[in-house]
């Protein structure tokens, strides 16, 4: 090789590696999603009231942390049971903030094998996931490279995310986010949708696996959650959160609900913390107007869910407080 | 180990770096090595299959050339194509085998049946097979010296650049490469990775893309009708030949790197303008094999005469076979067929075809001629795809079937239209065609090395940087390595 080439070549590599520095750098500093799970770790790291209710799941998970005191909702969008392990473990092992339950969402489309192979805004992810730990876990090397992506080629395949921060950036001028909860679904409504069935059914191809409706990582990492908040003495409540008929319908034909909720429940009823499972997901089956698509409540929707839900915990508690009495008795 | 895959690219860079580093006698060494470890990652033990292959064919070879008596050559050269064959039968075909007869059986309301085995099938098993058996004929057909060194001639087997999906080479091809290697080349090292940059659009702009809106009709085929399964069945004809040509694309320039000149393997096939121009262009390794090894080995020839039913007859046998080359079912029988019979109307209408072009004044257009030749072969190559995409027989006929049915298609153009991904697929599909055409007239490589430097590095990074960011990268899995 010539030296003349060796010096061009070289140039090239640091211009290409220069580029990428740039584009790395701005796209973490411009992503949307980026700003929204920084600003969200931002509020909990300045959340000083006690932490009674801690909210884990994706965007179905729409608690109204108005609503429900001393709430925190840390859900971020296609977060999966594996995201939420990691982040649970932070916030439990290094925060020193430890919450009375963990509301976990407990959707049908939260164990199959499509969200247990989503890997998202990993450049905000890198640093809850222990990427070595998920690959032997999963068998899999490549999730390696995911750690890559995250901390040197953030903005790579991402350029629908570029879209929609610039839409984002010239829409919304200051961002609306109270102990985690961001009301912003309003702008449309699931009851004004012509093709009702088509919608939901494109939906649940989207994010539903019905060969593999329980994924082993998912499971796994189910299992490990529950594990944690034994050790800390964290009661977890599952959620399974309110769908429009239409959803519910196309992705019981995916999946086995019934099959796949003994599994979970054989899961959980292992661990004295576990509560039971709040099951929501027929509460407004007459009611699209709640809904902003097939799988996500509206704005108003989310605040009836969350009042509901605020009742059916009390109720939980009264009937926790009679069972002490009676065992003091 | 995908070429789209981080493993690879720091895989690939070590290899040549060592490559280039040892002495020319060691460097068979180290690729056989690299060779094998590429193959390995995918799952060990079936290195053994390439080993196995290898040993079989080179002592053959050696044997073939010791061997005057015909009957004994002949006797060599089939118990080579009966061992590979029969290694590719009992991976790929025997449960298709044992699931069709299974089928028929229970047609006749039978209770036997035989078990159905739990075979993974050795990735691009199809393709390293045929590269060595094509080596054994070449010897038995005194097209190609056998050669004696163990080391090198696995090398030929095995070569990673283009061990998993070819292009399928010829041994007087490669082995006088494997034999003299080249020193290195700036030249080939910069043209090198421009051919791997073009591959890695095609695979991760075009053909993952695309592959998204096909899995998204192909695997729910009852939910679609009409607009919707044409245009994904029109999509899948680029995500294939993008998909396809992709790798080859980073296959050749990974080798050129390395100082391996690989046949070309695509050229321009959706501009073809009949069905035999579209297999002149169409996987050009694989119907040059079938060609050499196949259709001129049937028998058409009686007397001093050409039997062209006989010829015809073989066209169709080899088709057949070509398709379920492609994999180990009835769809790709049917596809196959398809391409045959549609070959032989081709071939027998050709006179009656040139006839009606000069009744009707067509043929004095060229450019109007040519036109209806590609919309005609690019029609007759999507309705094969359906077959050809489908995951079962029935799926395919309910999707040719409900393409007819045009009720929803205001719902679908609208739902096209508010697909960007559908969008920009279709818009770099366009892309492709023009930049293919543009450089059919002139080398847009070359046209570019001339310019200034900065002019030159803008475009390259421009174009890095762009296939970064609108490629899918989730390491889709190459559509050839399933065959």
């Amino acid at each position: 090789m010539s030296r003349k080439f060796a010096i061009r070549f070289a140039l090239f590599v640091g211009l290409i590696l220069l580029i990428n520095t740039i584009l790395d750098q701005s796209f973490k500093a411009f992503s949307v999603h980026n700003i929204l799970n920084e600003k969200m770790d931002e509020q909990f790291t300045e959340y000083n009231d006690t932490l009674k209710f801690l909210a884990l799941g994706n965007s179905h998970n729409c608690i109204n942390t108005h609503i429900l005191d001393k709430s925190f909702n840390y859900g971020s969008p296609s977060e999966n049971y594996i995201q939420s392990y990691y982040k649970l473990k932070h916030i439990l092992e290094t925060t020193g903030k430890k919450p009375e339950y963990l509301l976990l969402q407990s959707d049908l489309s939260s164990y199959g094998e499509k969200i247990s192979n989503r890997y998202e805004y990993n450049s905000y992810w890198i640093k809850y996931i222990d990427y070595i730990e998920l690959a032997k876990v999963k068998d899999d090397k490549s999730i390696l490279t995911k750690w890559i992506e995250g901390k040197f080629f953030s903005y790579a395949g991402n350029y629908k995310d570029i879209q929609l921060s610039i839409v984002y950036r010239i829409k919304m001028k200051n961002i609306e986010m109270y102990n985690g909860y961001r009301p912003h679904r309003d702008y449309k409504n699931f009851a004004d949708e012509p093709n009702k069935r088509k919608t939901a059914w494109n939906k649940a191809q989207l994010i539903l696996s019905g060969d593999v409706y329980f994924d082993e990582a998912i499971k796994h990492y189910f299992d490990k959650m529950m594990q944690l908040c034994q050790e800390h003495n964290v009661k977890v409540i599952l959620i399974r959160y309110p769908l429009t008929r239409e959803f519910d319908e196309e992705e019981k034909k995916i999946v086995p609900a019934d099959k796949l909720y003994t599994e979970v429940e054989n899961i959980a009823s292992r661990y004295n913390i576990y509560q039971g499972t709040f099951d929501y997901h027929n509460l407004y089956f007459d009611n699209p107007e709640y809904f902003f698509d097939p799988d996500h409540l509206n704005i108003q929707g989310s605040d009836l869910l969350t009042q509901r839900l605020k009742k059916d915990i009390e109720a939980l508690e009264s009937n926790l407080a009679e069972k002490n009495i009676l065992a003091l008795d | 180990m995908l070429f789209n895959s981080i493993e690879y690219l720091i895989f690939f860079p070590a290899v040549v770096a060592l490559y280039f580093s040892i002495p020319d006698k060691w460097k068979w060494v180290l690729l056989l090595i690299a060779s094998y470890a590429f193959y390995m990652s995918w799952k060990a033990e079936y290195v053994l299959l390439i080993m196995f292959t290898t040993l079989v064919d080179y002592f053959i070879g050696l044997q073939l050339v010791k061997e005057k008596e015909k009957k004994k050559r002949k006797f060599l050269v089939a118990l080579s194509i009966i061992v590979n064959i029969g290694m590719l039968a009992g991976f790929k075909y025997l449960n298709f085998f044992t699931q069709s007869v299974n089928d028929v059986l229970g047609a006749f309301n039978s209770n036997v049946s035989s078990p159905i085995w739990d075979i993974l099938l050795p990735v691009g098993i199809s393709f390293f097979i045929f590269q060595s058996l094509s080596y054994t004929i070449d010897v038995y057909r005194n097209n190609a010296p056998a050669e004696r060194h163990l080391g090198k001639f696995a090398l030929y087997v095995s070569f990673f650049p283009q061990l998993v999906a070819g292009p399928i080479e010829r041994s007087t091809s490669l082995l006088p490469q494997i034999k003299k290697p080249a020193k290195f080349s700036e030249e080939r090292l910069v043209s090198g990775l421009k051919l791997m940059l073009w591959g890695f659009f095609k695979k991760l702009v075009i053909a993952d893309r695309l592959g998204m809106f096909v899995n998204y009709v192909y695997e729910n085929p009852s939910q679609h009708a009409g607009i919707t399964i044409i245009l994904a069945t029109v999509l899948f004809a680029f995500q294939l030949y993008s998909d396809f040509s992709g790798y080859t694309d980073i296959a050749r320039g990974s080798a050129r790197i390395l100082g391996y000149e690989l046949m070309i393997n695509f050229n321009r096939p959706m501009t073809a303008t009949s069905l035999r121009d579209f297999w002149n262009r169409w996987h050009i390794s694989l119907t040059t094999w079938f060609r050499d090894y196949v259709l001129y080995s049937l028998p058409y020839i009686k007397g001093n005469q050409v039997k062209y039913h006989l010829f015809y007859r073989n066209l169709v046998i080899t088709f057949l076979l070509m398709g379920l080359w492609h994999g180990a079912s009835w769809t790709f029988v049917i596809f196959g067929l398809i391409h045959g019979v549609m070959l032989v109307l081709e071939t027998i209408t050709e006179k009656a075809r040139t006839s009606l072009y000069d009744y009707t004044g067509i043929s004095k257009s060229a450019t109007l001629k040519n036109t209806l030749g590609l919309l005609f072969t690019f029609s007759l190559v999507t309705v094969s795809l359906y077959f050809f995409r489908a995951n079962s027989l029935a799926d395919s006929l309910l999707l040719l079937k409900n393409s007819l049915d045009f009720s929803t298609m205001s719902e679908a153009i609208a739902y096209i239209l508010k697909s960007n991904e559908v969008l920009f697929g279709i818009l770099m599909v366009i892309g492709l065609l023009i930049i293919e055409h543009m450089h059919s007239k002139r080398n847009i490589i070359e046209a570019i090395a001339s310019k200034p430097i900065m002019v030159r590095w803008s475009l390259y990074s421009g174009f890095v940087f762009f296939v970064l960011l609108f490629g899918v990268l989730h390491e889709n899995k190459f559509i050839y390595f399933q065959f």
